[in-house]
């Protein structure tokens, strides 16, 4: 059996250069980069030299960059520590769990949330954001990309938008990069959550990046690691992993996206030499997350027929529990449930060749052109 | 066998289901594992580790799959089981009736919605941990009882449809729980050791009051204190609110007589409940609503073994019709007989074969 990957926009395998280099530093290097002796010291200067590399890739200064374990925690540190009781935040209404779960417990402690619903084409419009400013705005909160749809949202008349009110922005911006350049100090947003297993790099690491002259109270205490923004003891191999696969991702940007784009066409152009009816979701995506509804089958069902013949794809966005349900995101962008039920999300990496993409029409093709006697529009509870 | 016939595996993460899927293994199927989905703490409140649905034992069941390389899957099936087997349990406990959920689950979320997602995925059976067996009487396929008689499972299969029996199929029947944990130790299964649930499982810690104060709290607000009334109409105390109570129970009526007093009935209307000495609570004869046949419908009255509730003897019964409405009278007098509950009917001939059921009625 095959085993192809096309869950990219979940997460991806490490790159080999990254796990060559994590293994050397795990099995050599394990001082605590806080001490002051050479055990230290060596540990302190490769997070300082990826710090400066990570900089470099990404356009800002090394110390406007926080490591963290991740997107969630990134996204939990800026909204926490920036909204106070009284004040009033604007997110949208299909940002990932960490963010719409952040702002709930945040309305429990009396903080005001607008939920901005992107419009049909899965964007958020400035208009709609700027319509919710209210003289107690703090801070917006939009993702750049949505996981699920692939849509790219217009950060920078946002930030314009916010800079003009003097309210900070924030974005999630975790499968930005890699797919499209990031210039922090071009685009100018105050706060901006990444992480390393989107384009190829380790898991538990990430970054938040804090713009200089903004400042956020810590919602854990510790030691000073990390200006006191994310205390506790550096995962060393994690930043210099993720900084070279950052360096990695952004070097190789145009090409990658270039390839990416190549192999989505051929994609849709076989698929299109099939019977297969099928439209996509969302405008304005950025190069290899493709939202698809396929009219015949339940996209629960179809992620697992292709599982079974060892093609991986994604239905809604991934839960713990691996329970699968219609996705919010779909419904707010204007789908039915009958329609979001029947969607899957198909994400393309830099590792696929054209085979892979036949083998996945192909495999497509056998499972949704097989005839059943099913009826199935009483297949699912809605 | 080829190629190899697919069945879906319902997996809950216990030991039962497990051994399932090892036994289904063993027989030459081709097997998914499924994990049904069907509530959350979110929704029913309340938080046990040890109950199926929660995280722990979806990943139990995961766990399970991986060690005897069977491809796993959870699957939501929350909104029908919300809408067919959790309501309908707090309706009926606002009514005053005691529900049986598990009939319903298995009635409308396991043979129902489960063997549509079989249709779905192609698979030709569904398979699950229940303590029964399938046989054939009369050229049809029926459920007939485990073999183990403590835990006999039939008595809540007795509402899923006729024609999807034989669709079915039930690995432990032949079995007793003690060869079901054997083998799941000499497989050295994760969940070998999962301890035995005997409770609702979104009521998991077996208080209905908490979960009902948690699920329709506007509801239970309205419900207060009220008049416990004995057989002659006499006020003799006061309740804490219906639905704390259920037919048969004697514990918990707060009341003290030389000779323990039961609850003989509840009535919802006028948040009234009725005591009496146990000998009263012996009933001949009971209606049945929402009757099930399992097998070729038959001619009424049909004699049969009932069985009024999960726990109890079947006893000869008569099945018939009057003024419209299908009545059972029971050879021998019958304890608590509780509306809600559900009344069983096997074989009178072959009594270990389920030939169908239905909802106890007191009019």
């Amino acid at each position: 059996m095959s085993s192809l990957y096309f869950d990219t926009a979940a997460t991806t395998p490490l790159d080999k250069k990254v796990s060559d280099i994590m293994a050397e530093i795990q099995n050599s290097i394990f001082g605590n980069p806080s001490s002051i002796h050479q055990f230290g010291q060596k540990s302190r200067t490769l997070i300082e030299k990826s710090r400066r590399k990570i900089a470099t890739s990404f356009n800002c200064k090394p110390n406007e960059i926080i490591f963290t374990s991740g997107g969630t925690e990134s996204n939990n540190l800026v909204l926490k520590g920036i909204l106070k009781p009284g004040d009033h935040l604007i997110t949208s209404s299909y940002e990932h769990p960490a963010v719409i779960n952040a702002a709930k417990q945040l309305e429990n402690n009396h903080i005001e949330v607008s939920y901005v619903k992107p419009d049909l084409n899965g964007v958020v419009s400035p208009d709609t954001i700027q319509s919710e400013i209210k003289p107690n705005t703090k801070l917006i909160s939009i993702m750049y990309v949505n996981n699920e749809i692939g849509s790219t949202n217009p950060i920078e008349d946002i930030i314009c938008i916010a800079k003009k009110c003097s309210i900070k922005f924030h974005s999630d911006a975790v499968q930005v990069v890699g797919k499209q350049n990031l210039d922090l100090n071009a685009l100018g947003a105050d706060f901006l959550s990444i992480a390393a297993h989107k384009y190829y790099g380790p898991k538990g690491i990430g970054m938040l990046f804090l713009k200089s002259g903004n400042s956020i109270e810590s919602i854990i205490n510790g030691g000073g690691q990390e200006q006191s923004v994310r205390p506790g003891t550096e995962n060393v191999a994690g930043i210099v992993g993720m900084a070279l696969a950052t360096e990695i991702a952004t070097d190789n940007v145009a090409l990658n996206s270039k390839k990416i784009i190549k192999l989505e066409n051929l994609f849709l152009d076989l698929l299109n030499k099939t019977e297969i009816q099928y439209k996509i979701n969302g405008q304005s995506r950025i190069p290899g997350i493709i939202n698809m509804t396929f009219e015949n089958m339940l996209g629960q069902t179809l992620v697992m027929k292709l599982d079974m013949m060892g093609i991986a794809v994604s239905f809604g966005s991934a839960c713990a529990s691996g329970a699968l349900k219609p996705s919010k995101a779909l419904l707010d962008i204007g789908l039915s449930e009958h329609d979001a039920l029947r969607t899957i999300r198909i994400s393309i990496g830099k590792f696929h060749q054209e085979d892979d993409i036949k083998t996945l029409v192909q495999s497509l093709e056998s499972i949704l052109n097989q005839k059943t006697n099913v009826n199935h529009e009483n297949n699912y509870v809605s | 066998m080829s190629p190899k016939e697919t069945v879906l595996v319902a997996m809950s993460g216990g030991v039962d289901s497990s051994v399932a899927l090892i036994k289904i293994i063993e027989s030459g199927y081709n097997p998914i594992g499924v994990t049904m989905k069907l509530w959350g703490y979110n929704e029913v409140g309340g938080s046990d580790d040890n109950s199926c649905c929660g995280i722990n034992e979806i990943n139990g069941a995961k766990l399970v799959c991986d060690q005897l390389g069977v491809p796993h899957y959870t699957i939501d099936f929350q909104n029908v089981f919300k809408e067919t087997v959790i309501d309908d349990f707090a309706n009926e406990y606002l009514n005053g009736r005691t529900p049986n959920p598990c009939v319903r689950c298995n009635s409308y979320v396991k043979w129902d919605a489960f063997i549509k997602q079989a249709d779905e995925l192609g698979a030709q059976y569904i398979a699950t941990g229940h303590y029964a067996t399938i046989g054939s009487f009369n050229n049809q396929s029926v459920i007939k009882k485990g073999v183990d008689p403590i835990k006999d499972q039939s008595y809540v299969l007795w509402g899923i449809p006729k024609d999807s029996i034989s669709r079915t199929i039930f690995p432990l029947g032949d079995l007793t729980k003690k060869q079901v944990r054997e083998i799941a130790r000499k497989h050295n299964l994760e969940t070998a050791e999962t301890p035995e649930s005997m409770e609702i499982c979104f009521v998991a810690d077996n208080n209905y009051n908490r979960f009902l104060n948690e699920y329709i709290p506007d509801k239970m607000e309205s419900i207060g204190p009220g008049e416990i009334i004995d057989e002659e109409n006499t006020v003799v105390g006061e309740h804490s609110g219906y639905t704390n109570y259920t037919v048969g129970q004697r514990k918990g009526i707060g009341l003290s007589y030389p000779d323990p007093r039961y609850v003989k009935a509840i009535d919802a209307e006028t948040n009234t409940i009725t005591i009496s000495t146990k000998n009263k609570l012996y009933k001949n004869e009971c209606f049945i609503s929402n009757i099930n046949w399992l097998i070729k419908e038959p001619g009424l009255p049909i004699n049969a073994y009932a069985q009024i509730r999960y726990n109890s003897n079947p006893v000869l019964a008569k099945i018939s019709i009057e003024s419209g409405q299908a009545k059972a009278i029971f050879d021998k007098p019958q304890l608590a007989v509780t509306p809600g509950q559900s009344i069983v009917f096997y074989n009178e001939k072959n009594p270990e074969i389920l030939i169908g059921g239905g909802i106890i009625e007191l009019k």
